[in-house]
């Protein structure tokens, strides 16, 4: 049964919405992690020596310390496949025409969570995988400028 | 600090959508808990309200606009605001409202109603995501369930078949729960197996449903509690822990954060061996590798060792550490703050020796109950015990 069927027995209901919209900034490391990816097509992560933890994307200061951070660092355009899923059904319930992939790919102590473009079949978690970028002309400074990751051939 | 008892406990039917507002849900609980101790309004000196996200109810400030289902009308009144972590932490915020010395009784109400958000609650969860790393990509929380659990079945190569025991044991122990939605006296692991896949490796039945529901205790300090009733059961230790906002930066594999808050609680309780000294365990169970990651968290089992507990009959509700005799979030329901009290009503229920049908055998003296929220990184432990 999909999750959507109606069920006639339910109460019946009154319908309205909580209507909120927003406009977010990118912030202080947001704003220049996204421009670099935009301009340069690097992915940049923040170092903290003092915790010996890189963050990827980048921040602003580190979680652990509060110390803010300065030393910025490229970590390449690949990472490690440190997970992914198989996706059946969309956020409402509804199955999907064709499954999509889902991976968590390790950068630093960080790393970017996106679509993937492989057979699912070939696909093993500590593989290596790069980012595919959407050519500059057509990146607006957003996660999508990166159109996915496929295992490194 | 003062001792402070659990005196009293509330639930009300899981269901797939009530006719009920939520504040009559939360009125039905509250009533039942008053009763079930046989006090009245006059008696609660302070109100703990516990729900999750507002867009559920649709209704920002949701816990102001229930509170008066909760019993907060002209009273001390304060909102737990956790998460999935809050049913847990709101006994916790009942707990400290008692043991500071400001309170002696107080009412702790938990409600949930999933059902009115339209079409589907899931989409309630696509705000919590980062607006830049993980919104574009309209991501939801089944990926980071289902990627945080291949991640941990791949590191300590455990078996889909094996996992869905968790899932067949909780739904099978809340077919004795009145209050249950998914009792299932005959589930196999089979049925699991075999239920539609949501996002590889998660499948229908390895997920506890959408649900509506309201549970609600009563904390009296130790004075107060001795005067009411002759089975007290005591709030021994409370522990809560945050990890990294980020999802991207936890360990997937070993919840830090859930070892740290049983830390805290265990410590509190006087318990050096978690093993030996808990007899009863309601670890949160909203997917049934999670109640694994959680045994591990809460030092009741070794790393990627947990699935044994549930293989060698460790966990059964006659075993040596019955685990979720309720049946948890996949068997009795999962309306979010009120699954999470329910676990504190269930200990309490059980070490009193009145849990009916699902009552666990050989008198056990001492449980743990623990939830997981806020955004997938709160460990909220409490134990109890008479």
């Amino acid at each position: 049964m999909s999750l959507l069927q109606p069920d006639p027995q339910a109460p019946s209901v009154w319908r309205d919405n909580l209507p909120v919209t927003s406009r977010y900034t990118y912030g202080l490391a947001g704003e220049r992690f996204f421009r670099i990816l935009k301009d340069e097509g690097k992915i940049i992560g923040s170092i903290c020596a003092a915790c010996g933890a890189t963050y990827v994307p980048a921040r602003a200061f580190c979680e652990r310390c509060m110390a803010e951070l300065t030393e910025w660092t490229d970590v390449g355009l690949v990472g490690e496949l440190h997970t992914f899923t198989v996706l059946f059904v969309d956020m409402e319930g509804r199955p999907l025409d064709e499954p999509e992939l889902v991976g968590f790919v390790r950068f630093g102590d960080g790393g970017i969570l996106h679509k993937l473009d492989a057979d699912p079949d070939d696909l093993q978690i500590g593989m290596k995988m790069e980012a595919v970028l959407k050519p500059k002309a057509e990146r607006i400074g957003a996660i999508t400028d990166i159109l996915g990751f496929r295992p490194v051939t | 600090m003062r001792k402070v008892a659990v005196i009293g406990a509330g639930m009300t039917k899981f269901v797939r959508r009530a006719l009920e507002t939520p504040k009559e849900l939360a009125w039905e609980a509250a009533k039942m808990a008053l009763e079930s101790c046989e006090l009245t309004m006059k008696d609660i000196d302070a109100v703990c309200f516990g729900t999750a996200p507002d867009a559920f109810d649709g209704v920002h400030m949701n816990g102001e606009y229930v509170s008066d289902g909760a019993g907060a009308w002209r009273k001390p009144f304060m909102r737990a605001f956790v998460g999935g972590g809050t049913g847990v932490f709101s006994s916790i915020q009942g707990w400290y409202h008692v043991a500071s010395g400001m309170f002696d009784v107080v009412l702790v109400v938990a409600e949930e109603k999933m059902s009115s958000f339209y079409p589907h609650a899931q989409a309630a969860f696509l705000t919590i995501f980062d607006n830049f790393t993980e919104r574009p990509l309209k991501p939801n929380l089944l990926w980071i369930f289902a990627l945080e659990m291949n991640r941990y079945m791949t590191t300590y190569g455990l078996k889909k078949e094996d996992i869905a025991r968790v899932a067949v044991q909780h739904k099978r122990n809340a077919a004795d729960h009145p209050c249950a939605m998914l009792g299932e006296p005959n589930i196999t692991v089979e049925d699991v197996l075999n239920s539609e896949v949501l996002a590889w490796p998660v499948q229908r039945l390895d997920v506890s449903p959408i649900s509506d529901g309201a549970v609600a205790i009563v904390m009296a300090a130790e004075h107060v509690a001795k005067r009411l009733t002759d089975k007290p059961v005591w709030i021994e230790g409370v522990g809560w822990n945050l990890d990294t906002a980020y999802w991207t930066n936890r360990d997937l594999v070993y919840p830090r954060y859930v070892e740290y808050a049983a830390r805290m609680a265990y410590e509190m309780a006087g318990i050096k061996e978690p093993r030996k000294e808990i007899h009863i365990a309601e670890p949160y169970d909203p997917f049934d590798y999670k109640v694994l990651h959680h045994l591990e968290g809460l030092q009741l089992a070794d790393r990627g060792k947990a699935i044994e507990l549930y293989l060698d009959g460790t966990a059964a509700r006659d075993g040596n550490l019955p685990v979720c005799p309720s049946g948890g979030l996949l068997g009795v329901g999962n309306p979010i703050a009120a699954a999470g009290l329910m676990k504190i009503a269930e200990l309490f229920w059980q070490l009193r020796g009145e849990a009916g049908a699902r009552q666990v055998p050989g008198n056990p003296r001492r449980g743990v109950a623990q939830a997981w929220g806020d955004l997938m990184q709160i460990g909220t432990v409490v134990v109890m015990g008479r």
